[in-house]
């Protein structure tokens, strides 16, 4: 029997939100949308509200004005964990494991939502996915290589074939092999198995090799969005990324 | 050697209670300075079930009762509503402490200043390995083995467990992952408060007389035990219960026993000194 790791995609939208924190705007007038079998990426500097949108769009941050919906349902300031059972999976940027947690653990956990018998094919089927994690099972998440880590909170939401993968920066700390591998091999793999994928990465080269289409974040705003292949080809779009940077904060 | 016997029961008195206030710390983020007074007050109402008749083994039930339901009571009406405002973290500190002294001196207020007593014998005396203890002391021992290995798989195996983990080292991922984080955080205050109970219960049964002050230095024990096991470790916790059981215990064999919650005190200076983080603990506990 073989256990599938991902639904069929939901497309994943936003209407004019804005979000931040203690009730004033960090990120404002957002209207984005994923859809399934694609990569969707934002990319933008520092500071630029980037987590922040990711938050908001799985319940952590709250929404102040506009709309999130998944799969034609709206899903706006609804609880992370009811958005994780609408099959949103959510890798955070930072603290992204349970570091006192062995991995299969981790994975447990993930698998939460799960019937119980149901969970030993589901991390067999994850450690399908990564490899690496089979001999390290009764490791502690927290001492786990940067790799190893992103590996594991990846197949923590996996757990639960989420049909919608929202990846906040998966590559910051790994060297540029392993961002590479993480970005090509597995990001591109789970939309081309069918998921909505949205990415935040910073590495905008990379970024672009894998998505279809990307967003440019600068103070909060969408200053820019379209095909990879056009963005690279926009005067701005390389003076920021690919070169010096004229993007607001 | 009978010091080493007296202290093996305070050091498994001591663990009971500190697993469940580390619980309690870990999983809520609460330092709930109150707990010596919920303690005390469990064994007060295992006391009067006791003197209305009921078997003391009986009655320690209701103190473990009572202990799990004033404890979520606690987090509920009081510690709960100051955490959503997003105060200081000294702010409920303080509050605990507050609770602390209202549930002590009230206690008192309604019981009295005097000293009481179970209605239970000792039961005769077992000697070995050069230690005497009695049938009582035997019972609490073995009662405090099968509760700690309960915690163990509790916190090891089950789902519950796993979740309490969870939420204790990231409650926002905890929350991401389909946890009802606030649903085990109030389960985690009903079965930290029963350990609470039970500690407070088996701790007046043991020392025989007791009074609605006894509990409140018992503060500074819990503090030391779970600073040398690291703070928010359940295993920490039983270690550092052992050791600081053992040592007041020897050390108020040879000093005096007004020195204990000295000695004690001085182990916990130590601690924070020299490795805040706790024998167990890693740097990033806090
Ligand atoms: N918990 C918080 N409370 C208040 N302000 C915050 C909080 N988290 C982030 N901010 C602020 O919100 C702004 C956007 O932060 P955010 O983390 O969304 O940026 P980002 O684009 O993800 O940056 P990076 O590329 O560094 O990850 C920053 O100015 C930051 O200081
Ligand atoms: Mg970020």
């Amino acid at each position: 029997m073989s256990v599938e790791l991902s639904q069929p995609g939901l497309v994943l939208s936003t209407t004019a939100l804005s979000a931040g924190y203690d009730g004033r705007a960090i990120v404002s007038d957002i209207s984005i949308e994923a859809s399934p079998g694609k990569v969707i990426s934002i990319v933008g500097p520092n500071g630029s509200g980037k987590s922040t949108l990711l938050k908001a769009l799985v319940g952590v941050v709250r929404v102040l004005d506009g709309t999130v919906s998944v799969g034609g349902n709206d899903i706006t300031n609804l609880p992370s964990e009811e958005v994780a059972k609408l099959g949103v999976g959510y890798v955070p940027q930072i603290d992204d494991v349970f570091p006192p947690l062995t991995v299969k653990e981790n994975l447990e956990i993930g698998g939460y939502l799960l019937r119980r018998s149901e969970i030993p094919d589901r991390i067999a089927a994850v450690v399908d996915r990564f490899p690496r994690l089979k001999e390290m099972m009764s490791r502690k998440a927290g001492k786990l290589s940067g790799g190893e880590r992103k590996m594991l909170a990846m197949g923590r939401v996996l757990m639960l074939s989420p049909s919608v993968l929202v990846l906040d920066e998966p590559t910051a700390n790994l060297a540029p092999m392993v961002a590479t591998q993480l970005l090509e091999e597995y990001v591109r793999g789970f939309a081309d198995q069918g998921s909505t994928v949205l990415l935040v990465e910073q590495r905008a080269k990379s970024a672009l090799r894998i998505s279809d289409w990307t967003y440019v974040l600068g103070g909060g705003r969408v200053v820019l969005d379209g095909a990879p292949k056009d963005l690279q080809e926009n005067p701005l779009f390389v003076e920021s990324f690919l070169g010096g940077s004229s993007i607001p904060k | 050697m009978s010091s080493f016997g007296f202290g093996l029961i305070t050091a498994a008195v001591l663990a009971i209670a500190t697993v469940g206030f580390t619980m309690q710390f870990a999983v809520t983020n609460v330092l709930n300075l109150a707990y010596g007074s919920v303690m005390i007050n469990s064994a007060f109402v295992s006391y009067y079930l006791n003197v209305h008749g009921v078997t003391a083994w009986v009655s320690l039930v209701g103190g473990v009762f009572t202990g799990s339901v004033v404890s979520w009571a606690l987090n509920r009406f009081i510690f709960t509503p100051f955490q959503r405002r997003n105060l200081a973290p000294i702010t409920v500190v303080i509050v605990a402490l507050g609770v602390d002294l209202v549930g002590t001196f009230g206690l008192q207020a309604i019981v009295g200043g005097g000293y009481v007593s179970f209605r239970q014998s000792p039961g005769s005396e077992y000697h070995f390995l050069g230690m005497i203890l009695s049938g009582l002391q035997l019972v609490i021992l073995a009662i405090c083995a099968v509760v700690l290995g309960l915690v163990h798989w509790v916190l090891k195996y089950t789902r519950l467990g796993k979740a309490m983990r969870a939420t204790s080292a990231n409650p926002n991922l905890a929350r991401n992952s389909g946890v009802k984080v606030q649903r085990v955080i109030s389960t985690t205050w009903l079965i930290s408060g029963a350990l609470c109970g039970l500690a407070g219960t088996v701790l007046a049964m043991n020392t025989g007389v007791f009074e609605a002050t006894s509990a409140q230095l018992y503060i500074v024990l819990l503090l030391a035990a779970m600073f040398l096991g690291g703070p928010g470790e359940p295993y920490g916790a039983m270690f550092g219960a052992l050791t600081i059981g053992l040592a007041t215990e020897i050390s108020a064999a040879y000093f005096s026993p007004q020195y204990k919650e000295v000695i004690a005190f001085l182990a916990l200076l130590g601690m924070l000194t020299f490795r805040p983080y706790g024998i167990f603990g890693s740097e990033k506990t806090n």
